[in-house]
């Protein structure tokens, strides 16, 4: 029977064992210090994540958005976006994730008569309404501007 | 060794890894069960997504996928804390887990993020067995584990950032900082040369969890942070009594098991039961009716099989059997969890109301119809 009072601890590490693990140490901690950091470079503010900003449950914001399409025959439809996807990613363009915005606009300039879409936000707060288009087309992929005012 | 190889290869309370590793991983396959599973009807709605990074492309997870996904990790995850882990296995658990939230923006949780680096770190844990970590009764193994360090490093550098994000914005930061400081010291209480410290950091417990229970913090992290901090922060002779009682009918189930005599002539029998058992442990998903969770599982029993390789032939004859039983252990847990929770019920429930309310009639009576037979 093996003795339940032999089975040893893990061997302490040798020497080239503790300079690979200590590489590998150095990569994990510096990645984790670097990566919140790159809050400070991001366009898009409302995009905290990775970034141990916030550990509480944080309100959505009151908003109305809206979106249209123009065709290449100049006539004008509204988008129906509650219709269209889940209600998270509205909450997602109501926050001005650009992420989901730009994705979402790219997506409505998928069919081939599409010129342009624009997708607006109304919010009740201090920001005020805010417009983002997409030119479809050859640049449909770094077209997205934002237009609005607050 | 210079001073910072001391401060990451020094010596550790075994029972801390041990005790750390099974929580985080127990807690992980509750957690994908019972809070991930029910947003699950979001995935693949309108053929829409948004990863969290672009190397996915224009993939869109639909809602089996996900469950497949939170199913495999879960089971994976429960039957590693339920017995010896094995690395491939924590392998296969972080790339499941770190999958699920990465692949939809639907999934922004943060604490979703620390866990995938935790799980990084225990890929590096030892893969420690009851009697390896408190089998000596009268004191502690100890033993160098430096992975078990950069986990409370990890969780160091966040409640940094949490302070300095805090102090940034002219918030009090002194708490956090606190707890960061606390996990600094803590890693450092067992060892002999630093009695000081082993006076000190059980009293550092106090920060992290009066900073987790003092404001409303998103789904179960208080609960993973507090247990940590538990784990991390108690004296040595309390985790040790802890550990040896929670492990002593598994330790004694073990050691029974290994006194026969006829071991290897049974070994044909063990590797027949096993095969077996990994075939019909995945069947208990056919009574959990989500979509993908079937899928999930028998990836499960798959990965398993993979975890165990030669064991299947060569001793100890009988640790495949216990592998098989902890699979088993784990697939009848997901069942159960889903019949006494309301989780089947909010899947189908939010998945009725967004079909109805992107107009979807028939897929909302079809959802309403299996929320109507889970409701509680």
């Amino acid at each position: 029977m093996a003795s339940s009072e032999t089975e040893p601890p893990p061997p302490h590490p040798s020497a080239k064992a503790r300079r690979r693990s200590s590489a590998f140490i150095a990569a994990f901690v510096l990645l984790q210090f670097l990566i919140p950091l790159t809050y400070l470079t991001r366009e898009d503010a409302s995009d905290e994540r990775f970034t141990w900003r916030s550990l509480t449950v944080s309100d959505a914001p009151s908003c109305e958005t809206s979106a249209s399409l123009e065709r290449f025959d100049g006539q004008r439809e509204d988008i129906p976006l509650k219709k269209l996807i889940h209600r998270d990613w509205l909450d997602y363009m109501q926050q001005d994730r650009r992420a989901v915005v730009d994705a979402f606009l790219r997506k409505q300039c998928e069919p081939d008569d599409v010129l342009q879409v624009e997708l607006v936000n109304r919010c009740d707060d201090g920001r005020g309404t805010r417009a983002y288009n997409l030119r479809c087309g050859g640049e449909r992929s770094h077209a997205t501007a934002r237009t609005a005012t607050r | 060794m210079k001073p910072l190889e001391r401060y990451w290869f020094g010596d550790v309370a075994l029972a801390r890894p041990y005790l750390v590793l099974r929580f985080v991983l127990a807690l992980l396959a509750f957690d994908t069960w019972l809070n991930m599973i029910p947003q699950g009807a979001k995935y693949g709605v309108g053929a829409f997504n948004v990863a969290h990074f672009p190397w996915f492309g224009s993939f869109v997870p639909s809602a089996s996928f996900y469950l497949g996904v939170l199913a495999f990790t879960g089971v994976l995850a429960l039957s590693q804390a339920l017995y010896r882990p094995h690395r491939i296995a924590i392998v296969l658990v972080a790339a499941g887990y770190t999958l699920g939230w990465t692949c939809s923006l639907l999934d922004s949780v943060p604490y979703h993020y620390l866990l995938s680096l935790y799980l990084v770190c225990f890929v590096f844990f030892p893969m420690l067995s009851a009697r390896a970590a408190f089998s000596r009764s009268d004191q502690a193994p100890r033993g160098s584990v430096w992975a078990y360090v950069l986990f409370c490093v990890t969780t160091a550098i966040v409640y940094f950032y949490v302070a300095a994000w805090s102090a940034s914005e002219g918030e009090p930061y002194w708490l956090p900082m606190l707890c960061c400081v606390g996990y600094l010291v803590a890693s450092m209480q067992d060892r002999v040369e630093l009695p000081a410290l082993r006076m000190a950091a059980p009293f550092l417990v106090a920060a992290p969890v009066v900073f987790h229970l003092s404001a409303s913090q998103q789904g179960w992290l208080p609960i993973y942070m507090i247990g940590i901090a538990a784990i991390v922060f108690a004296p040595v002779q309390w985790i040790h009594g802890l550990g040896r009682a929670l492990t002593q009918p598994g330790r004694n189930l073990v050691e029974e098991r290994t006194e026969g005599s006829g071991i290897d002539e049974r070994a044909s029998q063990v590797f027949y039961l096993s095969l077996l058992g990994l075939v019909v442990a995945p069947m208990i998903s056919m009574f959990i009716d989500l979509p993908g969770v079937k899928t999930g599982c028998t990836l499960t029993a798959i990965a398993m099989l993979l975890v165990m390789g030669r064991q299947l032939y060569f001793t100890p004859r009988w640790r495949p059997l216990w592998r098989v039983a902890s699979l088993f252990g784990g697939c009848l847990a997901l069942w159960v969890t889903m019949a006494a929770s309301n989780a089947r019920f909010d899947y189908y429930h939010e998945g009725a109301l967004d079909a109805h309310r992107r107009g979807d009639h028939d897929t909302a009576m079809m959802l309403r119809e299996k929320a109507d037979r889970y409701a509680p």
